[in-house]
């Protein structure tokens, strides 16, 4: 079922008649979200239709008093201090709420519902210049190795902002390396991964790369001035059977990519990474550009494919983040400038549904950078997100 | 030409292999072993807070690694200062500027986190109030110029505890607080109102001038307890019971007869409220527009079961102006009000999203003959984010009316009547408007510049210091800071 979507939309992209055909639809079905009072969905649903119910399911504050839940990820296999299943959350705030200074990752296990901290990194690592901040940037492999990015800031801004990292982590929570290059620079968004046991790709946002403080503002708009420097870049790792995960190569695939500073959100850039299930697709949320655009042939070309091609552009989106797919194949990405989750049908592009899963009132429009991270559970059923307002991982279930 | 095109190849060949393809050219990423062991979080120092000064939520970091202890016990502290100076350039009782301060501390802990009980919180809190107040000095109005104007002292405000419960789904539709509570912090609230400085934007004028010592509001609590529950996800339901009166005796100055906040009197009557709240967008809504415009909606009712003075007739049916009135007023069984609260988004900038325009408004009514004040009400409007990039900034302008029971304004024309050429104004309705700009300096630092007028101040009651007349208009200025510690 997955895999015709992909095909589909592949061919979309070629006949221009269908595509044309597509455009239409999917016009009449965003026109129809806008305007009609009480819009359930398409006939036949999507994910957001299946959940009813939102429970906090755990602090994720540690003992340290880390604050601003970024990363979730579902563990794939037990491994050391994880179970399959384990839902880890990193932190990108130090306790004084400084953004770009959070040590810490915490593991939720549903089936016990306790929340232990996995990880504590020190606040200064020398093979990591100016700090730690980790990020969205986070997966763990099947041969259980953890790795999680870095956009580290030493007074809570962009200002301040190092190129950063990526750690390795063991199972149990120890660091045992430290990557860093030219090409890495501020990981930032939720990773994209093709795992082969001895073998893996990643995929990661890299946002930095020249992005100035929040206070650097283009003198014609009053704002942040927008760079396209940010790209996705794939890593191609080898695993040793106990040996950590080395790169062995790398091509930058996306380039480009709308990237800014910002006082309230850090950084914004690209930040959803999800593989179509065939592979041949990766969507890249366009945050600063308010789209979701896809990159064709992610593992295996040997060039830049610039932003890709848009597959749906504002409507409901408000800022997209982190993004995750569907057992139906749908995209689900969570707003950051609002506290709504919204579906996409990659194949039309049409925006199927937007769901209020943080509306708190306190921020403008409600939610607005409450939401970050995002996961499924392995049966596909129940949503894990974060809220940054509340520092909570939620669980959304039928 | 060829030779030209040739160039031209090479060139763009170049611009590709050594622009477009960084990748072609950059080292692969360096990976450098680390032994965890080795490695050790450096201390930050004394003066380890100024790194993050300018972005940090609070002044002074974690506090020296005490938030952190804390935490570590499911414990959070919470130090806030709230400083002013305003003054009124017109009108009064006199004219000048007074200083005025409050610092807040609040202790919560979690009983998840500290022996895990899941679901419960436990808070205290208390206030040292200090500076001079100026609506009492200078303004003698009704809506007085802050909310933070109290007696000086040290004393405890908020000792309660609440408790969450959970249904089969791991949502908690229903919690119950108990303990000593000041309702200013649930009830009749106005998110946008908040951003005020006059204190009938927070805790409104009719509670506070016709509840027993104001009501359990700032910097007064009652003991009581109260139910929270959510019936759907845009619904909710707060009702609770309290004491009838925040001070253990009536009559005195409520904040003098509980100096420190520890009598925990319950010799009251019974105060009884319920609120209604509906709020659009709920958890789980699907979302039909781009650009939502959220509100929320309020309706209330209280009963207060003491005995309440009527305010011109004594228990003999006569004028407590008239001399041959036994002076004792006539008591009424109880006393209530009902009340409607709105905040509405009316606009939401499609270019910066952080950019909104709000409208609120609250109204409430309360029986005339045993009330000084039977109608009162507040609107305005609020712009966030007003110039570009200053996100986290507020522009408000508000306005209060504060209308005097006929009972009070009969009491002054029997008081005329009895007492010619004594000079008895009947009072009527104040009005008051406020502009206010919240500049966002620091996480942990707002300022801001205030100014409100008052329209016939108190009513329209005589100015002792100026026979004949009633109190002048009162233009109020000042400017507010915060500062989280």
């Amino acid at each position: 079922m997955n895999r015709r979507h992909t095909i589909r939309n592949k061919k979309s992209v070629r006949n221009g008649n269908m595509q044309l055909a597509r455009f239409a639809a999917s016009i009449l079905l965003t026109g129809a979200l806008l305007v009609a009072p009480g819009f359930a969905g398409p006939a036949g649903g999507g994910f957001l239709e299946t959940i009813h119910h939102y429970v906090s399911v755990a602090s994720t504050i540690p003992d340290n008093g880390d604050v601003n839940p970024y990363a979730v990820v579902v563990a794939p296999v037990s491994a050391g201090a994880i179970r399959r299943g384990d839902v880890l959350v990193d932190n990108f705030n130090g306790m004084s709420n400084l953004q770009g200074t959070g040590t810490t990752i915490m593991d939720y296990r549903p089936s016990t519902k306790e929340v232990n901290v996995f990880a504590v990194l020190p606040r200064r690592i020398p093979q990591c210049p100016v700090g730690v901040g980790l990020t969205t940037a986070m997966t763990m492999l099947k041969s259980g190795w953890v790795i999680v990015g870095s956009a580290p800031s030493t007074d809570g801004t962009t200002k301040t902002l190092g190129a950063g990292c990526l750690f390795v982590l063991d199972p149990n929570g120890r660091l045992v390396s430290v990557w860093t290059g030219p090409t890495i620079d501020a990981p930032w968004g939720n990773m994209a991964v093709i795992d082969n046991g001895d073998s893996a790709y990643l995929f990661i946002s890299m946002a930095g790369f020249d992005v100035p403080g929040p206070d650097v503002v283009d003198p014609k708009t009053g704002y942040p001035p927008i760079l396209h420097k940010a790209t996705v870049l794939r890593l191609k790792l080898s695993i040793p059977a106990g040996q950590p995960p080395e790169v062995v190569d790398q091509t930058v695939i996306g380039s480009g990519f709308a990237q800014r500073a910002d006082k309230d959100s850090f950084l914004v850039g690209p930040t959803g990474l999800v593989l179509s299930p065939d592979g041949q697709t990766l969507y890249v949320t366009d945050s600063a550009a308010n789209q979701i655009v896809a990159i064709s042939d992610p593992a295996t070309r040997d060039d830049s494919a610039g932003i890709g091609r848009v597959v749906t552009h504002g409507g409901l989106l408000a800022g997209p983040l982190a993004m995750t797919m569907t057992p139906e194949g749908h995209l689900l990405v969570c707003n950051g400038k609002d506290g709504r989750a919204v579906e996409v049908d990659p194949e039309t592009g049409a925006q199927l549904a937007a769901k209020w899963i943080d509306p708190d009132e306190a921020q403008s429009p409600p939610g607005n950078g409450d939401l970050f991270g995002l996961a499924l559970s392995e049966d596909g059923k129940r949503l894990y997100y974060v809220q940054d307002d509340t520092n909570t991982l939620m669980e959304a279930v039928p | 030409m060829k030779q030209l095109l040739h160039a031209r190849w090479i060139i763009a060949w170049t611009v590709l292999w050594t622009g477009a393809g960084t990748a072609f050219c950059a080292p692969l990423p360096t990976s450098t072993p680390v032994d965890s062991a080795t490695l050790a979080s450096p201390s930050e120092g004394v003066f380890g807070f100024m790194g993050g000064i300018t972005h940090s939520s609070y002044l002074f970091g974690d506090l020296w690694g005490l938030r952190p202890w804390l935490n570590h016990y499911g414990i959070s502290l919470s130090i806030q200062e709230t400083s002013e100076v305003l003054g009124n350039a017109t009108g009064g009782l006199q004219q000048g500027a007074d200083y005025e301060g409050l610092t807040t501390g609040d202790l919560q802990l979690d009983t998840g986190g500290a022996f895990g009980l899941p679901g419960g919180t436990l808070n205290v809190s208390g206030l040292f109030i200090h500076g001079t107040n100026l609506s009492a000095q200078n303004l003698d109005d009704l809506q007085t110029a802050s909310g933070i104007e109290a007696d000086d002292g040290v004393r405890v405000w908020e000792v309660w505890y609440d408790q969450k419960f959970y249904d089969s789904y791991g949502t908690s539709p229903v919690d119950i607080k108990i303990g000593q509570e000041s309702l200013d912090q649930e009830f009749m609230i106005s998110t946008n109102a908040l951003y005020f400085v006059n204190t009938m934007f927070g805790w409104p004028m009719v509670p506070s001038a016709d509840l027993p010592g104001g009501g359990p509001a700032y910097p007064l609590s009652a003991l009581g307890a109260r139910l929270q529950w959510k019936p759907a996800n845009a619904l909710k339901i707060l009702a609770g019971v309290f004491n009838g009166s925040p001070a253990p005796t009536s009559g005195d100055d409520p904040q003098q007869a509980d100096e420190y906040g520890l009598s925990f009197p319950l010799n009251g009557g019974l105060l009884a409220i319920a609120e209604l709240q509906f709020t659009y967008p709920a958890l789980g809504d699907l979302a039909v527009s781009s650009t939502p415009l959220s509100g929320t909606y309020r309706l209330g009712f209280w009963y207060d079961s003491e005995n309440f003075a009527d305010e011109r007739y004594d228990d003999e049916g006569l004028s407590l102006a008239n001399p041959t009135s036994d002076g004792n007023p006539q008591l009424h069984p109880g006393d209530y009000s009902v009340y409607g609260v709105v905040d509405q988004k009316l606009w939401i900038s499609k270019k910066d999203t952080n950019r909104s325009l709000s409208f609120f408004a609250r109204a409430m009514w309360a029986p005339e003959d045993r009330n000084l004040i039977d109608f009162s009400a507040n609107a305005g409007f609020v712009l966030k984010d007003p110039f570009a990039y200053r996100t986290d900034d507020i522009l408000g302008i508000g306005m209060g009316y504060a209308h005097v029971s006929s009972a009070v304004a009969g009491l002054a024309a029997d008081t005329a009547l009895y007492n010619p050429g004594t000079f008895s104004p009947q009072p009527s309705g104040e009005t008051m408007i406020e502009a206010t700009y919240q500049l966002f300096v620091f996480p942990w630092f707002t300022l801001q510049p205030d100014a409100q007028y008052v329209f016939n101040p108190g009513g329209g009651i005589a100015n002792p210091d100026a026979p004949g007349q009633l109190l002048g208009d009162e233009l109020v200025l000042g400017i507010r800071g915060t500062i989280v510690f």
